[in-house]
């Protein structure tokens, strides 16, 4: 369990409809910072910059999809050791093995609850080793 | 003379009949049938010897009387009476008889004894009158003994054995009364009459012969008509039979083509090198080769220019090596307007009772259009899952928000309505979500993904995420502090998901401000947890189908308190393939306490 409360968010989500609603819920209901990413080609970079505790990630994106970012991110030094969370409509559970495998710290189905949404993180966050 | 053990011996008898006739129907002549027959010719005889001698002998002892031989003439002719007597005795006993008291051996023995007997009296009669008489009467007798011996020929042919004791009886006294008469004439006649005796025997040998090769002859003949007979009629039935397995053939034969014919799948029979022999107009239909193109032709570089490794020439090779069917072979085929179409093949090899392979039977149909049918079902599965999902993500999400309170108070009559949007869009996921499971689950496409885990911090977590959805119905969720620890290998979403099915049902048929139980316990084997309410329990009938698919008791429960009827039915498939079973039973006190069981991990 990390040191830290979880207050640093970068979240890559190409609908901004949900991009709204996952902001209203995040700062208002769960009082955390939030950095909204629309193109995940410019993903990793804004990541960098930002800084985040935790990386949420939207599966199905034009351009490049979750789990590809996702693996981009372990490939990069800068992004390797940051908790990344699925938000998801699609995720079998193959899937979620795979990518739990690859080290995803957890998966929250679409459509989530954005009363629940700081709550289900903070969770996964006291999860982490 | 002849010795009486000589008569028991009929094998030589039989053999010496035998010698003469080769092959194997003397082989079928049986001896002891052929003695048979001849005791009874024997038998059928003696009545009609018996009054030849009695009239030969009346006749004689009129000759013979003279008033100072009296007595020795009367006592001759009753020895002879009483031999004759017996003979009759000896005739009756035999026709008695059934076949099983005395063999033919011992009837014969008393057949000789009898004729011995008999020939023996006119013997007396030559030792006792021959001497004692006139010139005359001499001559008579002399005559009279003649023709009994000559006589006896044709009554004894049937046995040559019998005749010559007969013949002995008579003979041996009177040659020697003969010899010993002093008269030169006389003893020439003493010399002469064993001549007479042995060409009277030759003679009854022959006839005998003759005699025992008719019988033999008889038995063969019989025994040939019964085998001929047998034959013909075992013949008749297995042309009989062979008709009848001819009309069976036939009628399979006429079956299978029809089968082959109207069947809505193309078949096709091929030689061992997949060389098409013959195909049925369906074959024509789906592949567009009218039968006289395709015969002869390599069906499968034919119909499968792209060797597929599925059903290409190695897998032939190996196919044809195994010579077993196969079954479910799905190919891309080239139709011979070139259009691609997916068929599915099974192939059945048609061997023999050795083992040969004589050809194969390949069973083909389209199912391009049944293919692209489960490809459009996949496809709206997964549009129902994915793009249904992203807009009521963004529905209920703001919902949720405006509801929450944190964006400021909308006021009475906009939550009234807002809360109802909510609720509807949610009831809409909720039926979208177990559409879809009911879906994967009846269609075997659910992949359960079982992993070792503990039961008992999977409950805690599903009542700390649950918690929320009860506070909505003023319901509080209640637990033990200390829970059995226990080991589970299971589906962790799909448990939890049956976990969250029972606290939100028990949630939203709890009175409000009602409390929830949900306790665990280790059954050994397995653990249960149960999930109590102190809602208005289950109406009587709706208990037997409550584990059904869209079981609702109310349909009004159902538009206040949301819900699809097919959570419980979901949650029993998931328990069941988990290994588990699932249940409810009335709680005391009111209220229902639904449970399930799953069985331990065992390492």
């Amino acid at each position: 369990m990390p040191d830290r409360p979880l207050v640093r968010i970068c979240y890559v989500e190409d609908d901004e409809d949900i991009q709204k609603i996952v902001r209203m819920a995040l700062e208002r209901l769960g009082k955390m910072t939030l950095e909204v990413v629309t193109d995940p080609m410019l993903a990793i970079d804004a990541i960098v910059a930002f800084k985040p505790d935790l990386v949420m990630l939207d599966w199905m994106m034009p351009g490049m999809d979750g789990p590809t970012l996702f693996r981009k991110m372990k490939e990069n030094p800068a992004t390797r050791d940051l908790p990344v969370v699925f938000i998801t409509a699609k995720a079998s559970s193959v899937e979620m093995n795979e990518l739990r495998a690859l080290g995803a710290a957890g998966a929250i189905s679409k459509p989530f609850s954005p009363r629940d949404l700081p709550e289900q993180l903070r969770s996964i966050w006291s999860a982490l080793p | 003379m002849i010795p009486s053990s000589a008569l028991s011996e009929t094998s030589n008898i039989a053999s010496t009949a035998e010698a003469d006739v080769s092959g194997r129907e003397s082989a079928k002549a049986d001896p002891a049938r052929i003695l048979a027959e001849r005791v009874n010719q024997l038998f059928a005889q003696l009545p009609l010897a018996v009054c030849a001698i009695l009239v030969l002998s009346a006749v004689t002892t009129f000759e013979m009387y003279q008033p100072r031989l009296q007595e020795l003439v009367l006592f001759w002719w009753i020895v002879v009476a009483v031999v004759s007597a017996a003979h009759i005795g000896l005739f009756i006993a035999y026709r008695q008889s059934s076949n099983s008291e005395l063999t033919p051996q011992a009837w014969h023995r008393r057949m000789g004894i009898a004729a011995l007997a008999g020939g023996t009296t006119w013997g007396f009669a030559a030792a006792v009158f021959f001497p004692a008489h006139t010139e005359e009467q001499q001559v008579f007798l002399a005559f009279m003994l003649a023709g009994v011996m000559a006589g006896g020929v044709p009554i004894y042919a049937a046995s040559w054995r019998v005749y010559a004791l007969h013949a002995a009886g008579v003979v041996v006294p009177f040659t020697y009364v003969l010899a010993a008469f002093g008269k030169t004439s006389f003893t020439a006649l003493a010399v002469l009459v064993p001549f007479f005796y042995a060409a009277n025997v030759l003679v009854a040998y022959r006839v005998n012969h003759v005699f025992s090769e008719g019988y033999r002859l008889r038995h063969a003949y019989g025994h040939l008509t019964g085998d001929y007979t047998s034959l013909n009629q075992r013949l008749e039935e297995q042309i009989a039979e062979l008709m009848d397995a001819h009309r069976e053939v036939d009628a399979s034969g006429r079956k299978l083509a029809l089968f082959a014919e109207r069947a809505p799948i193309a078949v096709f029979e091929m030689d061992r090198n997949a060389t098409v022999l013959e195909m049925n107009p369906v074959a024509e239909n789906i592949f567009g080769y009218p039968a006289i193109e395709l015969t002869g032709r390599n069906l499968l570089r034919t119909l499968i220019p792209a060797d597929d490794p599925t059903m290409g020439s190695d897998w032939w090779a190996e196919f044809i090596r195994k010579g077993e069917p196969v079954t479910g072979l799905r190919v891309q085929c080239l139709r011979r307007d070139g259009l691609e179409i997916s068929c599915e093949f099974s192939l059945t090899p048609l061997v023999n009772d050795v083992g040969d392979l004589l050809s194969v039977i390949a069973q083909g149909r389209d199912v391009t259009q049944q293919l692209e049918a489960e490809r459009l079902k996949k496809e709206f599965t997964s549009t129902l899952s994915h793009e249904l999902r992203t807009p009521l993500t963004s529905i209920i999400g703001s919902l949720q928000l405006v509801n929450s309170g944190v964006l400021g108070d909308p006021g009475k009559d906009l939550t009234e309505l807002t809360v109802i949007a909510e609720r509807n869009a949610e009831r809409l996921l909720d039926l979208i979500n177990d559409l879809l499971d009911i879906e994967k689950i009846e269609s075997g496409k659910i992949d359960l993904h079982p992993e070792v885990l503990s039961l008992d911090a999977l409950v805690r977590e599903a009542m700390k995420l649950n918690r929320a959805y009860a506070e909505r119905f003023q319901v509080r969720y209640e637990m033990p502090p200390e829970l059995p620890s226990a080991t589970v290998n299971v589906d962790r979403k799909r448990l939890f998901q049956v976990v969250t099915n029972l606290l939100s049902n028990a949630a939203k048929f709890s009175p409000e401000g009602g409390v929830v139980n949900l306790t665990m316990e280790d059954r050994g084997d397995s653990v249960y947890v149960g999930i109590s309410d102190r809602g208005p329990g289950i109406p009587e009938n709706f208990r037997h189908r409550i584990f059904s698919r869209f079981a609702q008791a109310d349909s009004a429960t159902t538009r206040q308190k949301g819900g699809t009827g097919l959570g419980l039915s979901i949650s029993r498939r998931l328990v069941e393939l988990m290994g588990g079973k699932i249940g409810f039973a009335d709680r005391e006190g009111g209220g229902t306490t639904f449970w399930f069981e799953i069985p331990k991990h065992s390492t």
